[in-house]
């Protein structure tokens, strides 16, 4: 299998890496004041879908577990967060939009552990969960009253959500920025956490992690309900920024960028889904640009080209970019290490 | 004169595990071969090894002259290798029949003749010829895996353990089988059963960790209590 | 009295449609280990290219026949979908009509399988034995190859006719029977006879069957099992081709999402009737049809989710099936 080449994660950051961290929030917090609208949107949108990705490799990467559902969670998040808004626009609403989507997210994600963990196999868990994404897409299309239908529900208020906070794009901008760096804290928090290290020795094996005495049920489903927690804020989140909510959002495709998110960056990496996101949303903005200018039919269909190259990253680079470029690193210090051995005079 | 199957220092493996480290051996035309060794020591991955079912990683496999590393496993099996698996490979939802006749590699007279001659060395499978293979015994199960190799022009039968989870009587029938199957065929058996590999071998080799350790006449080993205690546990 | 006739009729029709699709899935799972996301895309396929070649032979013949005729109606971006206006009071004779419906299936169906072969040496074949990946390629091969067909043929849904010779409905004391639904009931029936008599007759049929059980054991006994692979594949997705043929004249409208809802109608009968049985995907298939048609008529406004709970239902208490005829392969 492709994947096995997996980040680990110190407990405790040495300092070169915390002032290159640093170093790097403060060039984000910096450059979006010389970004144009349109790059600001762009930057938000990769922010706030790398913890929709994040929120993917949880369960994928660190549980084995592919879920075709994930993007009820997300374009519920979107969903709540357009309803929310359009009762009132202010934090007070958006608090209690982010409440309804997490408890709503807990109650999902519980359910949905019941009806697919108990089989066990990834086939059948594969195929419900995308019959139950598809359910919920269906449903919502039919909802009109409340979703719109097919035809979505847009900010009503006014051009910015949240107004009072944010006049223009560029507090979306740090919004979405502040989102990113307090989710990616919160998940590898509970990656490192004894919660997590259980989920990493299922993944590796799940029949000597249930010989140990785990409960590995009990941990798949809190993995489920953490990672339907994270997609639902993500989604949250992303309606503030397109301001508007649609069945899309809700259905395979929207699984599908989490998946293609996950495997540019890397299953199991958790930050390989950074990486993930700003390579799949630039891509997906550039297609949208090139139709602009070009006005080609077949550009109008942005799946076509994403699949493909997620196509070809399932057959070529199963382990992802970055993981393609830590099994790059292994075996580099793998041969140096050989090398310096060779070298050394014999006692 | 050439081996009709040569094995020289083979190291085969299973995904990360090694499992054979050094493994070499010879059958030659006509001869009843047996390998000999402790539970988990390598004769079933040997064999395996032999159908392509295992990689192999580095070390000589030759059938006749032709190597036999790297190609598929039906390729191995066409070149006139029988294989009567450790778990019999009977296909349940076939007929005894049906599970004769989808290993036969053309259907002609010669086929047939060989297929009368199976059924009548074990009469058991002639009373079941038309019943569902999921309703066999152990070992009847054993004796249509024997058969269902012997359909064939083989000229070289692999043969897993037939004696093991069997009663003493079907083990008695199916020593007395593969006598008379190995006056006519090449057998390269691997048991556990003293007995039964003495019945049917001339040569013996012992594996014991994945190297084969010893080998000789079979005559030589029934003298040799010492090596029976070492690697037999007898 | 009437009601149930008409309704009974329609479910079995129903069902052999989703068995079309189901059966296929469930062998290739059965056999080849393989869960086929790109069966729906396949589908789709054989939907839109019956009706392509459909309107467009007839287009010609017709054209051919009367000097009067006049095409109307356009759709499609690529390839263009043709009707055609017969002069009043005419009619093409009946076999001319057969024979034009009877070719655009053969297309259909023959473009399929042969779209199945090229997936299968071309993507499945890489990714034998890991389950993840091949849910990841055949999803990928799905959206890939649903969007190609809204690139040919455009992304609206578009109205399309039956062959007239299907077109009739009689009334046979108080039911109403739709003789297309007679004829889907007849093909299912034929094929799943056909597939029956080729599962227990032919050679072909054992090398399934055992490969059931255990495909290691079939190459141990000199068989080239990725061949039938292949075959079997392919096959599965002509079936697949020529329920998505059927599919399109029985709804008479041409839509770009039929592909993933009978998918998920195709798995949601794998799952119930039990992963990789033949008996079961057919016995499924059934029971699905019957079901949908019965909630349709009672409680409409489960008809959406019944099929997803019958699913999750069977999943949570029965795992081998609603007729535990699941196959359970040996390695």
């Amino acid at each position: 299998m492709g994947s096995n080449v997996r980040l680990s994660f110190d407990k405790k950051p040495e300092l070169p890496k915390l002032i290159a961290l640093a170093a790097l929030i403060t060039v984000f917090l910096v450059i979006p004041q010389f970004m144009r609208n349109t790059q600001l949107i762009m930057m938000s949108r990769i922010f706030i879908l790398a913890v929709y990705g994040m929120s993917y490799d949880i369960l994928r990467g660190y549980t084995g577990f592919i879920n075709l559902g994930q993007a009820i969670f997300f374009g519920s998040g979107v969903y709540m967060g357009v309803i929310f808004l359009n009762m009132q626009n202010d934090l007070w609403f958006f608090m209690m939009a982010a409440g309804s989507i997490f408890v709503a997210s807990v109650i999902g994600g519980y359910v949905m552990s019941k009806i697919v963990l108990r089989t066990g196999g990834v086939v059948a868990a594969a195929m419900v969960t995308l019959a139950l994404g598809e359910i919920v897409r269906n449903i919502a299309e039919r909802w009109r009253t409340v979703t719109g239908g097919q035809d979505g529900l847009p900010l009503r208020f006014s051009r910015v959500a949240l107004e009072p906070l944010f006049t223009t794009r560029l507090g979306a901008y740090y919004f979405a920025f502040v989102f990113l760096i307090v989710m990616t804290f919160a998940l590898r928090a509970f990656v490192l956490s004894p919660t997590g290290r259980v989920l990493q020795a299922i993944r590796e094996n799940e029949q000597r992690a249930r010989f140990l005495g785990y409960d590995t049920q009990k941990y798949k489903t809190i993995a489920l309900i953490v990672s339907s927690v994270a997609a639902g804020f993500s989604g949250l989140v992303f309606a503030v920024i397109v301001r508007f909510a649609n069945t899309d959002y809700l259905s395979i495709t929207y699984t599908l960028n989490a998946l293609l998110i996950t495997l540019v960056g890397g299953t199991g990496t958790l930050y390989g889904s950074i990486l993930g996101s700003a390579f799949v949303t630039w891509i997906q903005n550039f297609l949208l640009d090139l139709n602009r200018s070009l006005g080609w039919d077949i550009l109008r269909y942005p799946m076509l080209f994403v699949g493909s190259l997620y196509i070809l990253l399932v057959i070529f680079m199963p382990a992802g970019l970055l993981g393609g470029f830590f099994q790059l690193k292994n075996w580099w210090d793998r041969k140096r290490l050989s090398r310096a051995t060779d070298n050394t005079p014999e006692a | 004169m050439q081996p009709l199957l040569k094995a020289e220092n083979i190291v085969s493996y299973i995904g990360p595990y090694t499992i054979l480290h050094d493994v070499s051996l010879e059958v030659t035309r006509g001869e009843a071969v047996v390998i000999l060794g402790r539970n988990g020591a390598g004769k079933t991955t040997f064999l395996k090894t032999i159908m392509g079912l295992v990689h192999t990683r580095s070390g000589v496999l030759e059938f006749d002259g032709e190597t036999l590393v790297d190609k598929e496993t039906h390729v191995i099996q066409r070149k006139g290798i029988g294989y009567v698996p450790e778990d019999y490979g009977i296909f349940d939802l076939l007929t005894v029949e049906e599970n004769m006749r989808i290993a036969m590699w053309k259907e002609d007279p010669e086929t047939k003749e060989r297929c009368d001659w199976v059924l009548d060395l074990f009469p058991d499978l002639k009373l079941a010829y038309k019943r569902f293979a999921k309703t066999l015994s152990g070992g009847q199960r054993q004796m249509l895996s024997v058969g269902r190799a012997l359909v064939n022009n083989n000229r070289i039968l692999l043969v897993d353990e037939p004696s093991k989870g069997l009663a003493p009587v079907i083990i008695e029938t199916l020593a007395g089988a593969l006598k008379e199957i190995s006056k006519t065929t090449t057998v390269l058996l691997v048991e556990q059963n003293f007995a039964m590999a003495c019945a049917v071998g001339q040569r013996f080799y012992i594996i014991n960790e994945g190297k084969t350790v010893e080998s000789g006449t079979m005559a030589d080993l029934i003298q040799n209590k010492e090596l029976q205690a070492v690697h037999l546990g007898i | 009295m009437g009601t149930i006739v008409t309704l009974v009729v329609n479910g079995l029709a129903q069902g052999a449609l989703i068995f079309l699709m189901a059966s296929g899935l469930s062998i290739i799972l059965g056999m080849m280990g393989v869960i086929n996301f790109a069966h729906g895309t396949l589908f789709l396929w054989g939907g839109y290219m019956y009706v392509w070649s459909y309107y467009a032979i007839r287009l010609r013949v017709v054209m051919a026949w009367f000097e009067a005729a006049v095409p109307v109606t356009r759709f499609g971006n690529i390839l263009t979908i043709q009707g055609v206006q017969l002069p009043p009071g005419e009619t093409l004779p009946f076999l001319a009509e057969l024979a034009i419906f009877v070719a655009a299936l053969v297309i259909a169906v023959g473009f399929v399988f042969v779209m199945g072969l090229v997936f299968e040496k071309l993507f499945i074949n890489r990714v034998y034995g890991r389950v993840p990946a091949q849910i990841l390629i055949t999803l990928g091969i799905q959206v890939v190859f649903t969007d190609i067909v809204r690139v040919i043929w455009g992304p609206n849904p578009f109205p399309i006719d039956r062959p007239p010779f299907l077109n009739g409905v009689s009334t046979i004391g108080t039911a109403r029977i739709v003789h297309y639904n007679v004829f889907l009931i007849l093909v299912g029936l034929v094929i799943a006879v056909i597939i029956h008599r080729i599962l227990t007759k032919s050679r072909i049929g054992m090398v399934i069957r055992a490969g059931l059980q255990s495909p290691d054991h079939v190459r141990a006994i000199g068989i080239n099992i990725k061949r039938y692979f292949t075959i079997v594949f392919a096959a599965g997705a002509a079936l697949a081709g020529l329920g998505g043929a059927l599919y399109m004249p029985l709804v008479g409208n041409v839509v770009s999402t039929a592909g993933m809802s009978n998918q998920i109608l195709a798995f949601i009968v794998v799952v119930v009737g039990g992963l990789g049985s033949f008996m079961g995907s057919f016995l499924g298939s059934i029971f699905l049809g019957l079901m949908g048609v019965g909630i349709a008529m009672t409680v409409p406004g489960l008809s959406v989710v019944a099929n997803v709970l019958i699913m999750a239902l069977v999943l949570m208490f029965r795992p081998n099936g609603l007729f535990g005829l699941a196959v359970s392969r040996a390695d």
